[in-house]
């Protein structure tokens, strides 16, 4: 079978979702083309050799709706040559987007597909789609929808996560990811935004907060303890009954904020590649999508991560560096205890509790990530793995050539 | 059935008049009737002979709601939906643009009578304290299926129409007029019939908001952010409040969801199929038969002592000014009676005063109460520290102290100023009533009146005969529980009775899971999943756990050899003896009780009573709790504690909240499926043991061999 390979990965700096954030002003639109028109300039390849685009996008309305990539490929002039189709599988989206162009090269169906995601939460907030399962009462009912926040504060109570734990993780991604701006390890794959007029408007991510501290953290109020009390606390229970409450643990501080964002995965087969004269980055072994259930929605990551895994034929100790959604401080906690990840392994340059959680884009924004730091490292194997709202989860293993 | 009358200005009224009925209500007989006088009225408007239509009705009532003989029996999905499309026709054409009809509601318009009242132009109603209007449908597990859910949309919006239709509520004239149901309101029949004539004069023309192009529902539709947000919101709220248990609320919250997505008569065919199946379920069958054929018996005085003339009291004398007495005065006077209440001096009456006055601000916050009628409410209550201001009361209750001395003392010196017809009533739940009428004057007039708090709130009072209590005692007690609206059920004068005594056993069975390793969260979160309104480990802290332990030693001398010890016993005595933790009155039993209020599980049960069962099989575990009481129900049957399926299963679900979805203690065997039932009960008694074994009275009960 045919094997598919990572030539490159870039994202836009990730800006502050809301009307305050510095993206606010770019329409959607503008954050896809910006990561569009940054693949020809940095690989040497013109539109006709790309075959595809594939975008996740969690909100796929307004400014961002009907199917964004083939709006996107037209908006830059790409619509001759490549076809293109928005897909959601909610934070997911990103890491599906190239798990399936994976998917297609090792079909030998497509040689060459540029994969990722984007989301302007400032514009297009989450939720703005609609959709039953958010919205609809009697979906809701039968599915036994789960809020995400009250949904981390029941991981946290189940798996006996206190605060102090929490706000220290979150801490330490603040920490880590801090670093590694001013070290400058995201610049190589950051293409920043500029206006019409070249003038530049984003360069780096924009909701870094190095001061953080845990005495600061500490004092923030729970966040979602109102909405667990509004019923979602109740619903809980019923699925899990042996518990007496959820404690509320998660604040605004220990959890990922909106952003804004996007990001690319080009990826093709070694063929294709030499034909281009594109450098193979790393070769993608294995990748697996599962579910979780609903009532601890962003599980989903740790069966993906461990059928993953299995695919590749491979134990968590082979894997040298782990990128993990981090949405809620818990929901990474509990996947790097139930996959033994370690420490100095781990998400080792912060994650969306630092720099914001653009739904779409995340997961392609993680695989980058990934692939940057296993290079600068010097790590063979890495995998990514996001949880996914819905109860569902992503895991791709990568090695480097 | 309707009458037809047309005036010089071409105006036709409608009266509804149904033969051989004291009520209109919605049939297919009604429905039929119709058919031919809209027919007509369309000829006579294309010919230019008529200006509108004024529906009312011959009764004192509107319109009642449907045939609930009639909808109890319905079980064929297709004819169900075709009859409710059907009366949709109906109401569709009485407002199809054209010609103008007004509602004049000359009194109650209930569920299916009150969607009619939608379905025309304007709505006129007549002022008067039994004029109901509103949509009770829910109370029965079904929801308006006419229209109703659909109109009040379209009229107020999803947001203002959720609490109408799911409440249940029903509003009086002024409360209608000010919720937006109707439009106007009127002193008399006459003026109510001219300004139905004058809106006709000024309204040439009947469209309705949904008729007209560009109209739209107030406030939006679930497609817009706002509104979507809303019924999210209830959404939730509504699943964590009912567990899913009671599907015609979630079913007015999907048709107002999907209903406001689409056109009006769209809408309105969702509404109907919605409707279809909630009357095929057999939720609301068991409501049905709890809350209206089980509610008309004993309103009806299934179990009242027949021959004796109405007695209705006017003054009502209480004794004892703490929590109990207070409610049951607040109840007295939410329904008219004046009342005396009377405790050892002045100042502690008045707190009872104080008491019924703070509530009575709650209520009118809620909306429940104006401020005309707190005002009068509170210049009825009379305190004082004397019994000679009880001459004048009918009717004499005590709610002192739980003793048998103070009791009969308070009895005693009430007795000397009471007149010799009127009534005492002694409010206890563990005192015999036959030993405390020994202490009386008038033994016979001397009659148990149980309440349960808080007592304002609590629909039920068990009316205790004692061995001396006169037939007419009861007939009379039973006359006064009816005047406060509450649920009379005559029981025995045994020990707990039956609410408390079958209560008892919910409780027993929780903490008999507690002593079987169960975690106690698991306990608390399935008794309340399983439609228990409290965990049973709560409910033992708030009654106390020396109450609980009381009962079960009472059953115990009950039985005498026969008696087999609870497996909850251990665990109450060492509750109660090594743990000194008796309940929530000392801050500690299961729970911890912090200052606030709030309150947690005690972490010392881990220690004390350690779990042991990791996994559960969630249904036995709730079939447990649910089958304890159902079989203890049937005890009391037997032991003619009480005396009617009807006063069973109201008293259980009005007396301490036994599921309503399940129709009550004695229907939810038939829910269960009568064989089912006592197969699975031969289960449970080889597993757990003899209290799971049925009645003797049970197969005959349930109408088996």
């Amino acid at each position: 079978m045919a094997e598919a390979y990572i030539f490159d990965a870039v994202r836009t700096p990730l800006g502050r979702g809301g009307s305050e954030g510095a993206l606010y002003e770019v329409k959607p639109i503008g954050l896809l083309l910006a990561v569009l028109e940054a693949i020809p300039r940095r690989c040497a390849i013109g539109p006709g050799d790309v075959e595809d685009l594939i975008i996740g996008c969690n909100a796929p309305v307004d400014g961002q709706g009907h199917d964004i990539a083939r709006a996107a490929l037209l908006y830059a002039g790409w619509g001759g040559a490549t076809a293109g189709v928005q897909i959601n599988r909610y934070d997911a989206s990103g890491l599906e987007a190239a798990i399936l162009a994976a998917m297609k090269v090792r079909s030998g169906w497509a040689q060459l597909v540029l994969a990722g995601g984007m989301e302007s939460m400032s514009r297009a907030p989450g939720g703005s789609d609609g959709g039953p399962l958010t919205y609809d009462p009697e979906v809701m009912a039968r599915a036994g929808y789960m809020a995400p926040g009250v949904a981390a504060d029941l991981l946290a109570t189940l798996e006996g996560f206190g605060r102090e734990a929490l706000d220290q993780y979150a801490c330490q991604s603040q920490q880590r990811a801090s670093h590694a701006r001013d070290s400058g390890y995201f610049s190589r794959s950051i293409i920043p935004i500029y206006d019409q007029n070249g003038l530049l408007i984003l360069g780096e991510d924009e909701q870094l907060r190095p001061d953080t501290t845990p005495e600061g953290l500490a004092q923030l109020p729970p966040a979602y303890e109102a909405l667990g009390r509004q019923g979602y606390e109740e619903i809980a229970l019923q699925q899990f009954p042996v518990l007496e409450r959820i404690h509320y643990r998660h604040t605004t501080g220990n959890s990922s904020n909106p952003a804004d964002g996007a990001a690319l995965v080009l990826v093709g087969s070694r063929e294709k590649g030499e034909a281009l004269g594109l450098k193979a980055r790393a070769r993608i072994r294995a990748a697996a999508t599962l579910s979780c259930g609903m009532a601890l929605i962003q599980t989903g990551a740790v069966p993906a991560a461990r059928k993953a895994l299995q695919l590749a034929g491979m134990q968590p100790e082979d894997i040298g560096l782990w990128e993990c959604q981090e949405p809620f401080a818990a929901v990474a906690l509990h996947f790097q205890r139930e996959l033994a990840a370690a420490e100095g392994a781990f998400n080792v340059n912060g994650g969306a509790i630092a720099l914001g959680h653009p739904v779409g884009a995340s997961g392609a924004i993680l695989l980058g990530a990934l692939l940057d730091e296993m290079e600068r490292r010097d790590v063979a194997a890495g995998m990514a793995a996001v949880g996914a709202s819905g109860g569902m989860g992503a895991a791709m293993v990568i090695e480097r050539i | 059935m309707i009458r037809y009358k047309k005036d010089t200005d071409h105006i036709v009224t409608l009266t509804l008049d149904m033969s051989g009925r004291s009520i209109n209500l919605i049939n297919h007989e009604i429905a039929e009737a119709f058919i031919p006088v809209i027919e007509h009225l369309k000829r006579e408007k294309s010919r230019g002979l008529l200006r509108g239509v004024i529906i009312t009705s011959a009764k004192k009532s509107f319109l009642a709601g449907g045939e609930l003989e009639y909808l109890y029996q319905a079980r064929e999905p297709e004819e169900i939906f075709r009859f409710a499309e059907k009366l949709k026709g109906i109401l569709r054409d009485l407002e199809r643009p054209g010609i103008p009809v007004v509602a004049a509601l000359n009194g109650a318009a209930l569920g299916a009578g009150f969607e009619l009242a939608l379905a025309c132009h304007y709505r006129i109603a007549l002022s008067g304290p039994r004029a109901w209007l509103g949509f009770p449908e829910v109370q029965y597990g079904l929801i308006p299926g006419s229209g109703g859910i659909v109109r009040l949309m379209w009229l107020m919006g999803v947001e203002k129409a959720w609490p109408i239709l799911s409440s249940g509520r029903r509003y009086t004239p002024q409360e209608a007029l000010q919720a937006g149901l109707v439009d106007e309101l009127a002193d008399t029949q006459r003026e109510m019939l001219d300004k139905a004539r004058s809106w006709l004069l000024r309204n040439r023309e009947g469209r309705r908001p949904w008729d007209r192009s560009g109209g739209a529902i107030p406030g939006g539709t679930a497609r817009e952010h706002g509104v979507a947000a809303v019924i999210r919101q209830l959404a939730t709220r509504l699943a964590s409040r009912t567990h899913n248990n009671f599907p015609a609320l979630q079913a007015i919250l999907n048709i107002l969801a999907e209903g406001s997505r689409v056109d009006f008569d769209t809408a309105s065919r969702i509404e109907s199929r919605y409707y279809t199946g909630l009357l095929c379920s057999q939720a609301s069958k068991n409501m049905i038969k709890a809350f209206w054929f089980d509610y008309n018996f004993i309103k009806e005085g299934g179990n009242r002592p027949k021959g004796f003339g109405k007695f209705r009291p006017r003054r009502v004398g209480i004794i004892g000014a703490g929590r109990m007495g207070s409610g049951i005065a607040l109840a007295c006077l939410n329904h008219g009676l004046s009342v005396v209440l009377k405790d050892v001096s002045k100042p502690i009456a008045d707190r009872g005063r104080e008491y019924v006055r703070q509530r009575l601000e709650e209520w009118a916050a809620e909306g429940r109460k104006t401020e005309t009628e707190r005002e009068d409410m509170l210049n009825r209550i009379q305190t004082t520290e004397s019994s000679r201001d009880f001459e004048e009361c009918d009717l004499v209750i005590e709610a002192v102290f739980e003793n048998r001395m103070v009791k009969q003392k308070v009895m005693r010196e009430a007795e000397e100023f009471m007149d010799d017809y009127a009534l005492f009533a002694s409010n206890t739940v563990s005192i015999p009533i036959t030993k405390l009428a020994e202490g009386s004057l008038r033994p016979e007039n001397f009659v148990g009146l149980h309440f349960f708090p808080p007592a304002e709130e609590v629909p039920l009072v068990e009316i205790v005969r004692g061995a001396r209590t006169s037939d007419e005692t009861v007939a009379r007690a039973f006359d006064f529980v009816r005047a406060i609206r509450k649920t009379p059920i005559v029981v025995k004068d045994d020990w707990g009775f039956f609410a408390a005594r079958v209560q008892n056993t919910y409780i027993l069975e929780g903490i008999t899971m507690l002593q079987e390793g169960y975690p106690p969260a698991l306990i608390e979160n399935l008794g309340r999943q399983a439609g228990m309104p409290f965990g049973a480990l709560a409910l033992a802290d708030s009654l106390g756990l020396n109450m609980v332990l009381r009962y079960e030693n009472q059953a115990a001398e009950h039985y005498g050899a026969k008696y087999v010890q609870h497996p909850a016993v251990g665990v109450l005595k060492a509750m109660l003896e090594e743990l000194q933790r008796p309940g929530q009155q000392k801050r500690a039993g299961f729970y911890d009780y912090e200052a606030g209020g709030a309150s947690r599980l005690w972490p010392g049960l881990a220690e004390h009573f350690p779990v042991s069962v990791e996994d559960f099989d969630r249904q036995e575990l709730e079939n447990r709790f649910l089958f304890a009481q159902v079989l203890e129900a049937v005890w009391c049957m037997q032991e003619k504690v009480i005396h009617s399926v009807a006063a069973a299963n109201l008293g259980s679900i009005h007396g301490w909240g036994f599921p309503a979805f399940k129709g009550g203690v004695i229907q939810f065997m038939h829910d269960f499926g009568p064989e089912a039932f006592i197969r699975q009960c031969k289960d449970y008694e080889s597993k757990f043991g003899q209290r799971f074994r049925a009645p003797r009275i049970l197969p005959g009960l349930l109408g088996l061999k």
